[in-house]
């Protein structure tokens, strides 16, 4: 119910603060999320895994969570430093269906937030649940070491409600992975990511090199 | 889908994701922070009274079948809850709507924020004395505002809240004054009331202002 409520005021927020507004509310709410559900150490990518498996870790909260373990990313020794994951449902799918058998469709302001984040932060968003959902994963991967190292997260691609796609190019060169793999992915999959060890793979903005000249060899496709 | 996602499963079983819920919870707090406990619960009524205005408005010809489209799921009240009516104008929830979404809250995020009370204490002061927390805020503003949307007969429907109980069983009634009163309108005893409390998360009441048009269905 709260969840309806909400996207049924996105409208009057959108009035009153601008899109720009409902995007720091959200990156707010994303944020506080995460530091409200606090840190964690693992070992090593098994123990992660398992936790992910059995609901431990914060990223637990997004539902059914796959590890793509057949897409483990590998720094230019060949350890492992991180591992794509996929969303079956984009966790904002129930709440679309239950706002839809309320309401009526979706706000306009819902895909005047995606398109704004999109260009203004990351191009990344299908709808402006996006916003907390992606700020949360980036805020939650820093409060992780595994192997006592903090992870990094990278949204990689998104399919939203009505089909429409977003795919990150610069994080997908980044890892050296082929970005019609992960298209291919989102025919089974709403979202995909990647958790990695920070500072492995280069930095998420200002490392062109890192961007223009992965390491590793692509892969996939 | 093991959680209800994808859209093949009747609306009432399509439930919210986690991440919704307990973001929903957060952005709450995050109002709190800055407009204080008047402007969350200001915040609050205008969320509740905002849904149920986007919502469509609704005119059955007689109670029975107002009372029909209600325990089907099929009215604006029953959207978001399982209603029963039991009494002649007493409405139960079996379920509080808002349960999932705590019990993920206190499970991931830890205990409910303390604002969450301050605040139901705060709407006990200045609005009526019948919530526990900031939920029965937006519940109960909800169904007030709900009601407003719905005539039955071409009369108007009234709301009245009795009783809830919630996660942990705590119960919150009426003042002493007011609780005679109430009962008598929704139709059951103090005994009774007490019973549907064992099984159901809150008591409402449904009347119109002329009781010829809403007779009682035990």
């Amino acid at each position: 119910m709260l969840d309806v409520a909400l996207v049924a005021l996105i409208s009057d927020m959108s009035e009153q603060a601008g899109v720009q507004g409902i995007i720091q509310y959200w990156e707010r709410v994303g944020a506080q999320l995460a530091k409200r559900m606090g840190k964690e150490a693992y070992m090593g990518w098994p123990s992660y895994n398992v936790a992910l498996r059995e609901r431990r870790t914060a990223f637990s909260i997004d539902g059914d969570v796959t590890a793509l373990t057949d897409l483990a990313i590998t720094d230019e020794d060949g350890d492992v430093v991180g591992y794509i994951y996929a969303l079956k449902d984009c966790v904002f799918t129930n709440t679309t269906l239950r706002i839809r058998n309320t309401v009526g469709s979706l706000p306009s302001a819902d895909q005047e937030v995606a398109e704004e984040y999109s260009t203004t932060v990351r191009n990344t968003a299908v709808c402006n649940f996006c916003v907390i959902h992606q700020k949360f994963w980036e805020e939650a991967a820093k409060n992780i070491t595994v192997a006592d190292r903090q992870l990094e997260a990278l949204p990689l691609a998104q399919r939203g409600f009505q089909g429409q796609t977003k795919i990150a190019e610069a994080p997908l060169k980044r890892i050296g992975v082929n970005p019609e793999y992960i298209r291919s992915l989102l025919r089974n999959y709403a979202c995909v990511y990647a958790l990695v060890m920070k500072g492995s793979k280069g930095e998420e903005t200002g490392d062109k090199e890192a961007a223009e000249k992965p390491k590793a060899a692509k892969r996939g496709g | 889908m093991a959680d209800g996602s994808g859209g093949e499963e009747p609306a009432d079983k399509i439930v919210e994701n986690p991440l919704v819920d307990v973001a929903a919870y957060l952005f709450l707090e995050d109002i709190a922070d800055t407009q204080g406990a008047a402007g969350m619960n200001n915040y609050l009524i205008s969320l509740a009274n905002s849904l149920a205005r986007s919502m469509p408005e609704e005119e059955y010809p007689d109670w029975d079948s107002f009372a029909r489209s209600l325990a089907s799921g099929n009215s604006i009240l029953s959207a978001f809850e399982k209603v029963k009516v039991t009494g002649g104008h007493a409405a139960v929830t079996e379920v509080c709507p808002f349960r999932r979404g705590y019990r993920e809250y206190i499970q991931r995020v830890g205990e409910f924020a303390k604002i969450h009370y301050e605040v139901a204490e705060y709407y006990n002061a200045q609005v009526q004395p019948s919530a526990i927390d900031t939920q029965c805020i937006i519940h109960q503003t909800f169904r007030q505002a709900a009601c407003s949307r719905i005539k039955v007969g071409g009369k108007a429907l009234r709301f009245a809240h009795l009783a809830c109980i919630n996660y942990e069983g705590k119960i919150k009634q009426p003042p002493d004054a007011w609780l005679p009163i109430l009962l008598e309108k929704a139709g059951i005893s103090m005994t009774e009331m007490n019973m549907l409390l064992r099984s159901n998360s809150a008591i409402w009441i449904l009347y119109q202002d002329s009781g010829a048009a809403a007779p009682a269905k035990p």
